[in-house]
């Protein structure tokens, strides 16, 4: 028992070097920065829709922003509470807009357009760009969550994929050729999903501590 | 002492650690590391771990508290908070013991190959039995003892390799050669059966 109160001891004696951390500052700053990022890739190498001043009006572009939104702030409040140890897992709630958002885009989609896209590739090239543009996201956030911590690494990687395809999908909102709200409820959540899967596989590696 | 008492009790001690009060603070780690021993003990004794795996996750947890101090807000509560952290390094250390002892069981290509060439020279031997004698200890205590006792790296060094306390260092070695003794003077008539009691008859 001596070798764990000289460990104490020597914890103790750095006693007071830690100021309480502002998760919610923090992970603010990390959601910019990874919003930026992925902005400038979609500007140098996606590049925006060419008809981008037409659309930005009409509502498939509100739909996207909306609900590529409320991905981006259901997965945040997601994450502070898989950052905090001990939190009340009442967070949870925080994604049933985008949930609800989900349900209403694929079940009563007022445009009409198919749900693969208009083209055979269509899915593809949306899912592919979104997760390209969502890993500058996926480095930063994980930094996020390191400096955190997290008792459930799984969720927490998984929360962290969630959240990078998600402000992947929100500065790919700017270069969607797909307007059909079903077509982009099903797909940007697919993408979330898949992001959300890699976030758990690389978990347990990263997020130990 | 209520769960209340204590709750404020220890929420006060963590404030007092805030403001550089490391008596304070020190009085409440003892306290957490008295009240996780109480009940981890027996919940180990359960799985077949012995009082010794106990303290080391006790001092897994304190080392884990200390070093996500800052996570703990000081308007919410602390029991919960440590909770949370106790449940994690409970079940990261379980997990880590059974990769330990499917790790130590392994049969690696390489020995299956050894086996059915026995014509290594002595050198090789002799670097592969101390790899085998070491191959006891957890990663972590592993990666020390060579630093320290085979290469020949000081304290000091080594903690600021790994990013520690001169403290941690010193007492992860202090544990690891106590182990490494343990291991090599099995006493099978004082031990109970227990998976430590197997893996020291290795």
């Amino acid at each position: 028992m001596t070798s764990t109160d000289d460990l104490i001891h020597s914890l103790a004696s750095t006693a007071g070097t830690q100021r309480s951390a502002s998760f919610p500052a923090a992970l603010a700053i990390t959601g910019a920065a990874s919003l930026a990022c992925a902005l400038l890739l979609l500007f140098s190498v996606i590049g925006i829709r060419q008809d981008f001043a037409d659309m930005a009006v009409r509502m498939p572009f509100a739909f996207k922003v909306v609900y590529a939104g409320a991905l981006v702030m259901g997965a945040s409040v997601i994450a502070l509470y898989a950052a905090t140890p001990g939190a009340a897992a009442t967070a949870l709630y925080a994604l049933s807009p985008a949930v609800i958002l989900l349900a209403c885009g694929a079940i009563f989609d007022p445009t009409g357009f198919p749900i693969m896209g208009r083209t055979s590739t269509a899915v593809a090239i949306c899912m592919g760009r979104i997760l390209f543009l969502s890993l500058p996201a996926m480095i930063l956030t994980f930094v996020f969550m390191r400096k955190a911590a997290p008792t459930q690494p799984l969720f927490a990687g998984a929360v962290i994929g969630m959240l990078s395809a998600s402000l992947g999908a929100l500065a790919y909102t700017l270069a969607c050729r797909n307007d059909g709200t079903a077509f982009v409820a099903i797909w940007y959540a697919m993408s979330c999903a898949i992001m959300a899967a890699v976030g758990a596989m690389i978990a347990h590696r990263v997020l130990r501590w | 002492m209520t769960v209340e008492e204590r709750e404020q009790r220890w929420t006060e001690a963590m404030r007092a650690e805030r403001r550089g009060d490391a008596v304070a603070y020190e009085r409440m780690l003892k306290e957490v590391a008295t009240a996780l021993r109480r009940s981890l003990v027996p919940r180990l004794a359960r799985v077949g771990l012995g009082v010794h795996e106990a303290e080391d996750l006790v001092q897994e947890t304190i080392i884990g508290l200390h070093s996500k101090r800052h996570s703990w807000d000081p308007a919410r509560p602390f029991l919960p908070w440590l909770h949370a952290i106790a449940r994690y390094k409970l079940i990261d250390f379980t997990r880590q013991r059974r990769r330990d002892t499917r790790r130590r069981v392994d049969l690696p290509l390489d020995d299956w190959l050894e086996m059915a060439d026995p014509s290594a020279d002595a050198a090789t031997r002799s670097t592969w039995e101390m790899d085998r004698h070491l191959a006891v200890l957890p990663v972590g205590q592993r990666k020390i003892v060579r630093a320290i006792a085979v290469e020949g790296a000081s304290v000091r060094s080594v903690a600021q390799e790994l990013a520690t306390s001169e403290g941690v260092v010193r007492m992860t070695l202090h544990r690891a050669i106590s182990r490494l003794l343990a291991a090599a003077n099995p006493t099978p008539a004082i031990e109970p059966l227990s998976r430590n009691a197997h893996d020291k008859h290795r």
